[in-house]
């Protein structure tokens, strides 16, 4: 045994087979009462100085190292890849019913079960059916979003069967019964000290800030696991239609033990995860790292077909691979189908302005971000979240971040201008931009407004003394306080006033005197 | 939650048929079963392809292995066992299990070690996992490996474990110069003719040693994988 492992065992909680209290609070972070009002979790977001903190920083190193690595690994082919990516991902949702069938077919062949499920609960159904016919009572999961789409693991502590995440973020969240708040790095929210507190509180630990010890402890803990487990559940970055292969990124190597040590695997799978064949994995896989955390690929790429063959000494007897829909065939309608194409990278949350400001829980749902933005609503219905479309400024930075091309802003904009349609915008919001556009639209409107604008600025300014004088086409001043909702933008930068003459002015007076 | 028959045998009928799911998707895209498709995007090698044969692949590997936190040294066929039991040494290693194949350079590989006092543990004794648990290294060689990534290759087979590389605390792989190929585009090309269940249940790309940055960031290597990974290249004699 390495001293490393000695000192694991030395700092490991005595009795590892403690049971951990599973019961999920968390819940309520990703299942919000509906309809779901972003208002008190943003301003709670902005105001929490260390959330600030954490996840500007990170999201801000995590956007600079994609940037850099990408244009590095890919220089002037960087966007004739992600062409490819945009279409080979394309290309299989507009075919998915053939690539559907074939990775069936391939999947079967090589001796996994494969499943289908419309909602949800009928994902879940398939695998606590697996867990009660495996008499599971010890299961390790890996990773998935798609569970948590579906909510799998109140029920299956439910039936019996102790659940314990493995992810070493999933696994801290777990303990402390908070929820994931983002999509590749989990407990971007989180400091070393909460997790210290909860391995202390739940597991029995000594008292330590240092994560190396602090992984150790999960490191230890989490062995003991996978060497009772019956039952591992994971996820799927992809699914190879040519092979019937499933494919799993991780970094901690918890994927493959979850894949590899219990006697059965549950693979939950969204039917858009789909790849044609192993050329365009590798496209996606070169993408997908690089892009997420700025690895050449991640540490385990596992490549999964079939269960364990007779010859094969290790390896799970069993691999079931359930298909969900859960909503996905409502997105893949001609419109919207594009949405699809997103592999969870999390690059667009890195990116965005939004994101780094009310972090991930803000945006009361399992997906959050800019593609959270724009695929919750349509998971869970416009009306449900009403504010997630406005949740943005539009910059288009999430465009640019994204590997498959996935144009968000102009999407988030259709969802917008559908919320008017389906009149879900409120009644004075729609009234009021009515009126902005209608005088918008006019010459004379337009020169009353802007007059009655200089007039009132000009005059607050000079009443404050910071009105500039000089150059009457050039001085202005500013205002450092504006009243009622314009205040909002006052309270983070000054108004500059307009110049005492308009350009419309000077035009006509440099018309006029040539 | 639908009803479930304890007893019942028979194939499970929860969720859907697959005629269900897939006359939902065909409903959603408009499309017919069975009906053609167009031809898939093409994947051009020209563009794909970031290393090339001409490249040093010996050196590009090496750079890039050790840039994911990989350790890579390059040894004579001669030298191999002496190197392999003086990063046990230095690892502290008393209890080892090997899985190279077929491969020359590590004939007599065993009976080396045992020599210098390691127990050499028959990792196939026990099915799963439980023979690796208590290990302290893994030695294998490689199915493959990739220049442009610094990645290492191992496939499951009879002679093969998918635990090997994973388990135990530190993972030692041997790679002849010829497995490297220059790009991930290699490989895909090398297996395209095999499906089913000619392939193996499970190819693990690894990339560096097991790692994570939950807690703030911080990079710790070792989480559930190996936190070391040493990379013996055989050069040629």
């Amino acid at each position: 045994m390495s001293t490393f492992e000695a000192k694991n065992q030395a700092s490991a909680p005595a009795g590892t087979h403690a049971t951990v209290n599973l019961s999920i609070s968390g819940q309520e972070l990703l299942f919000p009462p509906l309809p779901y009002d972003i208002h008190a979790r943003a301003d709670a977001a902005t105001a929490n100085k260390q959330l600030q903190d954490f996840v500007h920083v990170a999201t801000y190193r995590k956007d600079v190292t994609r940037k850099q690595v990408t244009s590095e690994t890919f220089g002037p082919k960087h966007g004739a890849f992600r062409d490819l990516g945009a279409a080979i991902k394309q290309h299989t949702l507009d075919h998915l019913d053939h690539y559907l069938e074939m990775f069936v077919e391939r999947a079967t062949a090589a001796g996994a079960k494969v499943h289908f499920a419309q909602t949800a609960d009928q994902a879940n159904d398939i695998c606590l059916d697996v867990a009660r016919r495996c008499g599971a009572k010890l299961c390790v999961k890996s990773k998935s979003m798609v569970t948590e789409e579906t909510h799998l693991l109140p029920q299956l502590q439910a039936m019996g069967v102790e659940t314990v995440e493995t992810d070493l973020g999933e696994f801290i969240l777990q303990l402390d019964h908070d929820a994931p708040s983002h999509i590749v790095t989990p407990m971007i929210h989180k400091d070393r000290r909460a997790v210290a507190r909860a391995f202390e509180r739940e597991l029995g630990a000594v008292y330590t800030e240092d994560p190396q010890q602090l992984t150790g402890i999960a490191r230890a803990y989490l062995r003991e696991k996978y060497r009772r487990a019956d039952l591992g559940i994971s996820g799927g970055n992809f699914l190879v239609a040519e092979t019937g292969s499933l494919v799993i990124c991780t970094n901690e190597g918890n994927g493959r033990f979850c894949t590899s040590a219990p006697k059965v695997h549950v693979a939950f799978v969204g039917i858009e995860k789909l790849v044609p064949s192993y050329e365009h994995l590798g496209v996606m896989l070169k993408l997908l790292a690089r892009t997420s955390t700025g690895q050449p690929l991640t540490v385990y790429t596992h490549v999964i077909t079939g269960p364990r063959r007779p010859q094969e000494h290790d390896g799970p007897g069993q691999l079931h691979i359930i298909l969900v829909d859960n909503g996905r065939t409502e997105i893949l309608k001609k419109e919207t189908r594009e949405m699809l194409r997103c592999i969870r990278c999390g690059a667009c949350l890195n990116a965005c302005p939004v994101y780094r400001k009310i972090g991930g829980h803000a945006y009361g749902a399992v997906y959050s971000g800019p593609i959270g933005a724009l695929i919750t609503p349509l998971f869970r219905g416009l009306a449900n979240y009403p504010d997630l479309p406005n949740a943005s400024s539009l910059c288009g930075a999430c465009f640019e971040a994204c590997p498959v091309k996935i144009d968000i802003p102009r999407f988030l904009v259709q969802l917008r201008s559908e919320m008017v349609s389906r009149k879900i915008t409120k009644l004075s919001d729609r009234l009021f931009y009515r009126l902005w556009a209608w005088s918008l639209g006019r010459s004379w409107t337009y020169r009353i407004g802007g007059w009655m604008q200089k007039m009132f600025f000009r005059a607050k300014a000079r009443q404050r003394g910071t009105l500039a004088k000089g150059d009457p086409y050039r001085s202005r001043g500013w205002l450092d306080h504006l009243p009622g909702p314009a205040a909002g933008w006052t309270s983070q930068r000054d108004m500059p006033t307009p110049p005492a003459r308009s350009f419309r002015q000077w035009w006509n007076q440099e018309r006029s005197s040539s | 939650m639908s009803g479930h028959n304890e007893s019942s045998q028979r194939a499970t009928t929860l969720g859907v048929s697959q005629e269900t799911l897939l006359g939902k998707v065909r409903q959603a895209l408009g499309r017919l079963a069975g009906q053609a498709i167009a031809a898939a995007p093409k994947v051009d090698p020209n563009l794909v392809r970031l290393a090339t044969a001409d490249e040093d692949l010996v050196a590009l590997f090496t750079k890039r292995a050790t840039e994911t936190g990989m350790k890579v040294y390059r040894v004579q066929a001669a030298d191999l066992l002496r190197q392999i039991g003086s990063i046990l040494e230095e690892a502290k290693a008393k209890r080892v299990a090997c899985a190279v194949g077929t491969l020359p350079q590590a004939v007599g590989l065993n009976d080396a070690l045992r020599r210098r006092g390691l127990e050499v543990v028959d990792w196939q004794a026990q099915p799963g996992f439980e023979a690796q648990y208590e290990l302290d290294a893994g030695i294998t060689d490689v199915h493959a490996a990739l220049a442009e990534t610094g990645t290492l290759i191992c496939n499951s087979d009879a002679g093969h474990s998918r635990g090997l590389s994973l388990v135990p605390p530190v993972h030692i792989a041997i790679v002849r110069q010829s497995d490297i190929l220059p790009d991930m585009v290699d490989y895909w090309l090398r297996v395209r003719s095999v499906t089913g269940k000619d392939l193996p249940s499970s190819q693990a790309l690894i990339t560096g040693p097991s790692k994570t940055a939950d807690i703030e960031g911080i990079l710790i290597t070792g989480v559930h994988g190996p936190g070391q990974v040493h990379i013996l290249v055989v050069e040629k004699m």
